[in-house]
């Protein structure tokens, strides 16, 4: 899974979430992806859990890349605990997506396959998404 | 490739009140400038802009006041989400120039069995004559084994067209596929760390699979199960 081998802050503010992706909007290595249309925290369990799907369903063929990293850490407080006494502790690790920004894609596949593949991982994921594909004039 | 004729309006107005404005009424800003000319600001017709830059390079004839002038896209800026074309940036070309452009890679035909076939490479960075940009370079991977890799000197490129990246840069590259017994296991490792469990995972799988796979299968059953133990 996904995770910093180290980070400057261990315990951060939460991510603004306002706001469109301002690059990463375009399809840059495969040849389909998948593109947030609403702003989501995506957690490095989510993201590790869409690349399953997409590769148990494309089986041997093709290749997957993901575009997104999870370096931003969550923090929660133990459960029935007062208010105060400092900052919970980290658990999640969560890449903030915004709309518009493609967070998976791959090649060497039909459209079908890579339309059906993108499918199981859209379920994985906790935002809508739709499936995109490279356009002759994107370049 | 020179009839995308698009008719173009100055414009006086600037600023994003003006542009707002302009692509309220399915138009789009642009500018047109290059040769040491003074840039011009015009407003394009919306569809059929987007229409012509469907294709990559597309040369563009804009008709300003009657007078007619070639362009290039330079740039495009496009909504992230909507299939709007927010501004356009226009080069002058003039006919006989050379060019730099980006030119996609079209991979066609069918690489030999039991291989992944990726294009490293999207586009080739090409000298080209302004009226003669080619659409996208074919490269034909019909019976290629892995292990082959075409660099951008491999290339067939169209005649007066010279290579501005280097000679060396990969732009296909066929590798072997990941055997299926390398694949459970990764994808085991991965949903067990993932935390990922199958409810009567046996069930499910061999009801999908067809019978060549699931002779296939077994073997790797075996070995999830070893390794598990181990």
């Amino acid at each position: 899974m996904l995770i910093p081998r180290r980070v400057k802050h261990r315990k951060q503010h939460h991510p603004g979430r306002s706001g469109a992706a301002k690059g990463g909007t375009k399809i840059a290595f495969g040849d389909y992806g998948i593109q947030a249309l609403e702003p989501a925290y995506v957690t490095n369990r989510q993201i590790e859990s869409a690349r399953i799907a997409m590769t148990r369903y494309m089986k041997r063929g093709g290749k997957v890349w993901i575009n997104i990293y999870p370096d931003r850490p969550l923090t929660k407080k133990p459960a029935e605990t007062r208010m105060g006494s400092g900052k919970g502790s980290p658990e999640w690790w969560i890449a903030n997506i915004k709309p518009g920004r493609v967070m998976f894609e791959v090649s060497g596949v039909s459209e079908e396959v890579a339309r059906e593949a993108m499918r199981l991982a859209m379920h994985k994921l906790p935002m809508k998404c739709r499936f995109v594909r490279r356009e002759g004039g994107d370049i | 490739m020179s009839d995308n004729k698009l008719v173009a309006e100055t414009r006086t107005q600037f600023g994003k009140g003006a542009a707002r404005k302009i692509r309220r009424d399915h138009k789009i800003p642009a500018v047109m400038y290059g040769h040491g000319a003074e840039p011009v600001h015009i407003t394009l017709p919306g569809h059929d802009t987007m229409m012509a830059l469907k294709v990559a390079n597309a040369l563009l004839t804009i008709v300003i006041d009657g007078k007619e002038q070639l362009a290039l896209a330079k740039d495009v800026q496009r909504d992230a989400i909507k299939p709007v074309i927010e501004h356009i940036d226009l080069v002058i070309v003039r006919k006989g120039e050379k060019v730099t452009v980006d030119v996609p890679v079209h991979v066609e035909g069918e690489a030999a069995p039991e291989t992944v076939v990726t294009v490293d490479s999207q586009t080739v960075q090409l000298e080209v004559e302004a009226t003669h940009i080619p659409e996208n370079i074919v490269v034909s991977v019909e019976g290629l084994e892995a292990g082959t890799q075409i660099k951008a000197s491999e290339l067939v490129l169209p005649s007066g067209a010279t290579l501005v990246v280097d000679a060396d840069t990969l732009v296909v590259n066929i590798t072997q596929q990941i055997s299926q017994e390398a694949l459970d296991a990764e994808m085991a490792e991965a949903e067990a760390e993932a935390g990922i469990e199958h409810e009567e995972a046996g069930d499910g799988e061999a009801a999908e699979g067809d019978a060549a796979e699931s002779a296939e299968g077994d073997a790797p059953e075996g070995e999830k199960a070893e390794s598990e133990d181990a």
